[in-house]
């Protein structure tokens, strides 16, 4: 039991946040989304999301994109194959301590 | 935020994921804007076959109708609420591409549909010589659509709509109606109910300011 709880000193600070949590989460769940999909759905402001997912890009657990649809321009954002990795990791040792 | 820290650590972050996806899915009132529709155009259906005689052209097109256009209105509304999304929301809604169909699932629910049928069938079958058991088969259509109603939504909306489709479905039970003017009251209330409610939601969303794109 107490190995398990030591666990949780190797848990992923990056994710551990609760917004960026919720961000990996939200990707996880889907294929992919744009900044303002995921804005609308955590009610993030844009500069905070714009920072979590800049932390999260940079750790390489998220995949950001520019492009068009149409005129419209589109930050698309998708989980890495390290993110999936990483939030599976973090949902067994969060499991297995609690 | 929509969420919080604290219900974090309480709760499964991929169900708060899925629950967020569910409601951000029904925001622009789209999907009940196609739900009502749908619920409407079986409702007239019904009506058809009651209001006009047997043997009638408009009473030999309402089969038709039910069995051809509303399956084509349910299978393309996915695509049409997506295509007017992507077309004219985009801005507001932002873009999402979801994750394929799971096949396991998708043929588990096949599944059950299936034996689901089957259990009818052969209930209609044994029962064939006595009366149609009318108040029962409305009474558990509105409390079993009223629950699907509120499941499926998870919004507050929803389980209004939800509770005013069971009352509906006990109280048109209690009144002694027809079946058939039972289901046609039953799903014109709740079809009417919808697509009010998805026009509201939709001419507020719409109202919303646009915030600048990233």
């Amino acid at each position: 039991m107490s190995a398990k709880i030591q666990r949780l000193a190797d848990i992923d600070r990056v994710i551990h946040e609760p917004a960026r949590l919720m961000i990996v989460a939200l990707l996880a769940a889907v294929e992919e989304a744009d900044f303002q999909y995921l804005r609308q759905t955590t009610g993030l402001t844009q500069g905070n999301l714009s920072a979590h997912l800049s932390k999260l890009e940079e750790a390489g657990y998220v995949a950001i994109e520019k492009t068009f649809r149409g005129k419209y321009p589109l930050t698309i954002c998708s989980l890495t194959d390290r993110g999936k990795v990483v939030l599976d990791t973090y949902r067994k040792i969060i499991k297995s301590a609690l | 935020m929509t969420f919080s820290s604290s219900r974090l650590l309480e709760e499964n972050p991929d169900r708060i994921a899925n629950q967020l996806i569910q409601k951000a899915h029904n925001r622009d009132g789209l999907p009940e804007i196609a739900i009502g529709l749908t619920f409407l155009l079986v409702a007239l259906t019904m009506w058809m076959q009651i209001a006009y005689q047997p043997g009638s052209l408009t009473y030999k097109i309402a089969p038709l109708i039910l069995g051809l256009l509303v399956p084509a209105l349910i299978l393309s509304s996915q695509w049409a609420i997506k295509k007017v999304r992507t077309q004219f929301l985009i801005g507001k809604t932002g873009y999402v591409k979801s994750k394929p169909v799971n096949r396991k699932a998708a043929g588990m629910v096949v599944a059950i549909a299936f034996v689901i049928a089957v259990a009818a069938v052969i209930a209609a079958y044994l029962g064939r010589n006595s009366s149609p058991p009318t108040a029962w088969f409305l009474a558990g259509t509105g409390i079993g659509g009223g629950l699907l109603l509120i499941l499926a939504g998870r919004l507050p909306r929803f389980v209004v709509g939800g509770v005013i489709m069971s009352v509906t479905g006990v109280a048109l039970a209690v009144g002694g109606v027809s079946l058939g003017t039972g289901f046609m009251i039953l799903y014109g209330i709740i079809g009417l109910l919808s697509l009010i409610s998805g026009c509201v939601v939709l001419v507020l969303f719409l109202r919303q300011p646009t915030e600048p794109a990233q």
